[in-house]
């Protein structure tokens, strides 16, 4: 039984440790996941500004709070792990939250428009494919978009910081199995909004692509 | 000889395995416009290309260089205004934020500015002062919404106020009903029906009928 015992498995450890002797040794952990916690805000928030607003918000909490930050990675965990990111992202999904429950009532921003141009990148040798799959990126956006809140986080998570099931689940406070079945579920939401779109009749443009075309 | 059905939940438990183990190896692929990775057969193959087309959506989208450069500096005005740890012998210790930081909204290093004006963290002083972990989603939402904490009070003290008052109302209205018929309200009331008009007496004073 390894229960009680401390396992030293967080790959920020070195970090962690310096920020806490020095807090202006603190720029390395914020260079490093500073992509990371803005992209996320900007996905749940879809404004440019509120997610900056949240970023900072996010790494001025952290950097305030530091000194108790404890280490708790598991074995099951994995070498990568980080508990320092997990936390770290606890802190952005609380910023987030908040900042999601004070807009609720205003008008939902377009994330596709948001994003601009980021939107799947077209390679620019087959207008006419690029058309379809920048129409079934928003697509997919927009289904994400209206997901419920704990699916939608949890999709972030896995596909924009490319969490493992394992760190998304001490994000959100739940266990890895559900954590796998949100996931799961929430894929299932976004295909079915894109079969929708690519029946003969749908809202999309790609009605000719059926299941053996995607293989 | 046919298996028996699993359990819709055990099933659910089942496709979402296959599902992760499918997206952990699309998501180690280093090119993210790759066309697809091998699948499990199990795999359901609209779910499969609904995670091939997030794959290549939702791409991390890095902040601009001046926000990343002026969040460096608050960061840093930040830090140079805690008490290093090292100062304190390695003993374990708290940030102490230095008073201009806190005539900022509690945004140390609030004087240069958040970038577009962002309002300045009214919970970073608690924080700070490690009263409230900005890592707990249920103390956050209390603290950020005190007015909620403060509604029970206000809906107990209504409910309590109208209980006072439809007590109140029942009272009159019972001793309205009842009247009190005992002994000494009798004689009070004989007595007070056989007095006649007041007079005013030589001396000033007030007396009945003699």
């Amino acid at each position: 039984m390894t229960t009680g015992a401390v396992v030293v498995l967080d790959r920020d450890r070195t970090l962690v440790e310096a920020a806490r002797r020095d807090p202006a040794q603190f720029d390395a952990l914020y260079r490093k996941y500073l992509a990371q916690v803005y992209a996320y805000a900007l996905y749940e928030l879809a404004d440019h500004h509120a997610a900056e607003d949240a970023t900072e918000r996010t790494f001025l909490r952290a950097l305030a709070a530091l000194p108790r930050f404890r280490e708790q990675a598991r074995p099951e965990d994995g070498p990568e792990a980080s508990t320092f990111r997990v936390w770290l992202f606890r802190i952005a999904r609380n910023v987030v939250a908040n900042e999601r429950r004070s807009r609720r009532r205003r008008s939902a921003a377009s994330l596709d428009l948001a994003l601009g141009a980021g939107l799947a990148i077209p390679d620019g040798t087959d207008l006419e494919a690029d058309a379809v799959t920048r129409d079934e990126a928003a697509e997919a956006l927009r289904a994400v978009r209206t997901l419920p809140d704990d699916r939608r986080r949890a999709l972030l998570l896995r596909f924009v910081d490319e969490m493992s099931t394992a760190e998304i689940a001490g994000v959100l406070g739940r266990s890895e199995g559900a954590v796998r079945v949100l996931i799961h579920r929430a894929l299932g939401s976004v295909a079915t909004e894109l079969g929708r779109d690519r029946r003969p009749g749908g809202r999309g443009r790609g009605g000719d692509r059926g299941p053996g075309a995607r293989a | 000889m046919n298996a028996p059905a699993l359990p819709s939940r055990e099933h659910d438990g089942v496709d979402a395995l296959v599902t992760d183990r499918y997206l952990e190896t699309l998501l180690a692929a280093a090119d993210r416009q790759a066309d697809d990775t091998p699948a499990d057969a199990g795999l359901d193959p609209d779910l499969r290309h609904a995670a091939r087309v997030l794959r290549r959506s939702m791409l991390r989208i890095h902040p601009s260089f001046r926000f990343e450069e002026r969040l460096a500096e608050r960061l840093a005005g930040m830090a140079a205004q805690s008490r290093p740890m090292a100062a304190t012998g390695g003993r374990s210790g708290t940030v102490v934020v230095f008073p201009d930081a806190r005539r900022a909204g509690g945004s140390p290093g609030g004087s240069h500015g958040a970038p577009h004006g962002a309002p300045p963290d009214p919970l970073l002083d608690a924080i700070l002062r490690g009263d409230l972990d900005p890592s707990d989603a249920a103390a956050m939402e209390r603290a950020a919404r005190p007015s909620l904490a403060r509604r029970p009070l206000i809906v107990g003290g209504a409910i309590t106020s109208a209980a006072i008052s439809i007590i109140g109302v029942a009272w009159v209205a019972w001793r309205a009903a009842h009247p009190a018929e005992g002994a000494m309200t009798r004689a009070a009331r004989t007595a007070h029906a056989r007095r006649g008009p007041a007079t005013v007496l030589p001396g000033g004073g007030l007396g009945g009928p003699a």
